[in-house]
């Protein structure tokens, strides 16, 4: 019976090994920086506790992340999965978090919603809203992913009259195979892999003709 | 799926699972359980077993004679359950890897006649047929072919892949020692186009998107799969950051997922290596001069891997940035440098008399190989802005042709003073734009007037791409180097004195 491994660089760099919900191995990463650095030693990490497993399914969080690192883990999965000849899948990292929060808490419905928000630099953030876990256990979106300034955010869920649950836990590449067994089990887990950036890149169209002399 | 198995050394302990599958795979004429223990203890012997989920799926031995820089593979089993995938091919890449350790030079072995499947195997891995044991196995009664294979050549033509990401280019190269096999280039260029120049996030975006399908498309021109690969290289700096970490993520997971080796190797010295794929070997001492949209680099190499100098480089704008912005002032198309070559196709190179940056004699004593053209873009935009005042027409074709003569007199008279100061007598042009039809010729015109051989690669190969990079990891294996490790990042300004990262 072959492992998932999963890949998040949303955040940290985190890498998972796990088999029929028990996870073999992991390596956490906290430093926002340095995915290019960190996540092949703790791919290699994960394989080495577990000599003689294969591997057969890779996913990666999609983000919504920062551009830069975001890329690290999804490039990093698609290249593992050609190497290894394995499945490749891509799960929303906002739905792993909540994944996390919502799993034996059942407080949560549409009218008292969980919200995960995770920072998006440049004073925005990225959040999704949750109304609970459907019978298979995936989170149940009903908003995001998007990305916002925050009061514009507090301002959103006063006009809809909504006071959530607000996620504290952080992602970890367990909780994005938990998700993608979880949606396996539904028959929703996505070949998706592209990134969610949810921005444009900062660029300006050529401006033509400056003015050089007096 | 791939791999679900681990390898590691027999021992003595093994013994009796492997008994259970000699018996299952060799009925007729299995070892007995003395001979095998003899095998798994002996001094000169070297066995391995497979296992999956703690069970024996298969085993392999090699005898070494180092003393003749001999070996012999002695026997190989895979569990039928067990074979189709790769698993023997795995098996056999551990003893030859050991017969390298231990510097054998050839090894040997045995294949019954009626099992074409192991022959195949065999010939894959470089053995050759060299004679045939009539009537070997017994009592099947079934000849034994005698296979050879030169371990020199494996480790000398190492099968190397490798990925670039520098700037705007995704590229996949794939080459066995010297040889080229596939160099697949994906360019984000278009995307750039409407903001007149690279922009990072762009790139970065681009190269994401790009490496799956060009991977796939090298591994298809090259005929060869990934579990063949020998070594990943990658190309860690200098160029963008943001786009070399793309790169870097995705070659390290790949050598990890193909248990290979990875070389971080200087995108820079790929493009002074890649002479070496159509040569065969890089010639030195050589002075080369790198132009491309983000570098203008003069270099001497010394020795390919071990001494490369930095001359000389731009001290503001790459010649090629100056190309796309002369091309704005003009109102030409990004990228500058084919819209100015064309402009140019009919203009008079000495109708405007532009600056040459930094070729006054005073320049001349402390930036003898440096480079500077942002002045000259100044100049060229001035004088399209006079004339605009004025009223007047811009010739396009005259202004396009006496800039680009501005910039190539500059690049060539640089280098060739390089070769000259150096005794150096051989040029090497790298870059994106040693496609401009101008730059090649004056620099075959003044190369010829100055006893310089001149050396241009293809275009395909001048550009930015992955097969120089696999050069490069071809040459560090032949060299014996030891590979990277798997925490070097992407440097985005690393000198080119490192060759390689570890």
């Amino acid at each position: 019976m072959g492992a998932m491994l999963a890949i998040d660089t949303s955040a940290g760099t985190t890498v998972a090994l796990v088999r029929n919900g028990e996870v073999i191995a992991e390596s956490n990463h906290d430093n926002t920086m340095g995915h290019a650095e960190t996540v092949a030693v703790a791919i290699a990490e994960v394989l080495a506790a577990a000599p003689g497993v294969g591997v057969n399914s890779v996913v990666v969080g999609r983000g919504p992340a920062p551009f830069t690192g975001l890329r690290v883990g999804i490039a990093a999965a698609m290249m593992f999965s050609q190497g290894a000849k394995a499945k490749l899948s891509g799960v929303i990292s906002l739905d792993a978090i909540a994944l996390l929060e919502l799993e034996g808490n059942s407080a949560i419905s549409s009218t008292n919603p969980l919200l995960v928000v995770t920072d998006a630099r440049r004073k925005e953030v990225y959040y999704a809203l949750y109304s609970g876990l459907n019978s298979h256990g995936v989170p149940i979106r009903i908003d995001g992913p998007a990305v916002i300034k925050p009061a514009a955010l507090e301002e959103m869920l006063i006009d809809i009259n909504i006071t959530p649950v607000t996620a504290t836990k952080s992602i970890t590449a367990v909780a994005i195979a938990k998700l993608a067994e979880a949606q396996l089990r539904d028959a929703c887990l996505s070949t998706d892999v592209t990134a969610l950036y949810l921005r444009q890149p900062d660029a300006v169209e050529g401006q033509f003709g400056k003015k050089v002399s007096g | 799926m791939s791999k679900p198995w681990a390898i590691r050394l027999a021992s003595e302990s093994d013994l009796d699972a492997i008994m259970q599958i000699e018996h299952e795979c060799f009925a007729n004429d299995a070892w007995s359980s003395d001979s095998m223990f003899d095998e798994l203890t002996g001094a000169e012997k070297y066995y391995i077993v497979a296992y999956q989920d703690d069970a024996l799926i298969g085993y392999a031995g090699l005898n070494k004679l180092p003393t003749v820089h001999q070996s012999e593979i002695q026997t190989i089993a895979v569990l039928p359950s067990s074979r189709g995938n790769g698993l023997g091919r795995d098996l056999m890449d551990q003893l030859l890897q050991e017969a390298v350790r231990c510097d054998c030079r050839e090894v040997f072995l045995e294949v019954r006649a009626d099992n074409p499947v192991a022959q195949q195997l065999y010939r894959s891995l470089g053995f050759e047929q060299i004679d045939v044991r009539k009537r070997y196995y017994q009592p099947d009664d079934v000849d034994a072919i005698v296979m050879r294979a030169t371990l020199t050549s494996a480790k000398a033509e190492p099968l190397v892949l490798g990925i670039e990401s520098s700037c705007d280019e995704t590229g996949v190269g794939i080459v066995r020692g010297t040889t080229l096999l596939a160099n697949v280039i994906s360019s984000s260029m278009d995307q750039h186009a409407r903001f007149g120049g690279v922009v990072p996030e762009v790139a970065a975006r681009a190269h994401l998107e790009a490496l799956l399908p060009t991977l796939n498309e090298a591994l298809a021109t090259a005929k060869v799969s990934l579990d063949e690969i020998d070594a990943v290289a990658v190309a860690n700096g200098p160029g963008l950051a943001g786009a070399l970490m793309v790169g870097v993520g995705a070659a390290k997971s790949l050598a990890v997922s193909l248990g290979k080796p990875i070389y971080a190797v200087n995108h820079l010295v790929g493009h002074v290596g890649v002479d070496i794929l159509e040569r065969g070997e890089l010639e030195t001492p050589t002075i080369a001069l790198l132009v491309s949209g983000g570098h203008t680099s003069l270099l001497l190499v010394r020795n390919l891997l071990d001494d490369v100098e930095l001359l000389g480089e731009t001290i503001d704008d790459a010649a090629g940035e100056a190309f796309d912005k002369v091309a704005r002032v003009l109102g030409l198309k990004y990228p500058g440098g084919p819209e100015i070559d064309n402009a140019a196709a009919d203009g008079d190179p000495n109708a405007i008399r532009f600056p040459r940056g930094l070729m006054l004699p005073k320049d001349m004593e402390k930036n003898r190989y440096n480079f500077s053209f942002s002045g000259l873009k100044t100049a060229v935009a001035r004088h399209v802005e006079v004339l605009n005042t004025k009223g007047e027409l811009v010739p396009i074709a005259d202004v396009a042709a006496s800039f680009r003569e501005a910039v190539v007199d500059v690049l060539v008279s640089k280098a060739v003073n390089a070769c000259v100061d150096h005794n150096v007598p051989r040029l090497l042009l790298g870059g994106g734009v040693i496609a401009n039809r101008r730059l090649r010729e004056v620099a075959q015109q003044r190369c010829d007037e100055n006893g310089i051989e001149l050396r241009i690669p293809a275009l395909s190969l001048c550009t930015d791409n992955g097969a120089m990079i696999a050069a490069i990891g071809a040459q560090l294996i032949a060299a014996g180097r030891q590979p990277s490790g798997l925490t070097f990042g992407a440097d985005s300004t690393m000198p080119v004195t490192t060759v390689q990262t570890l």
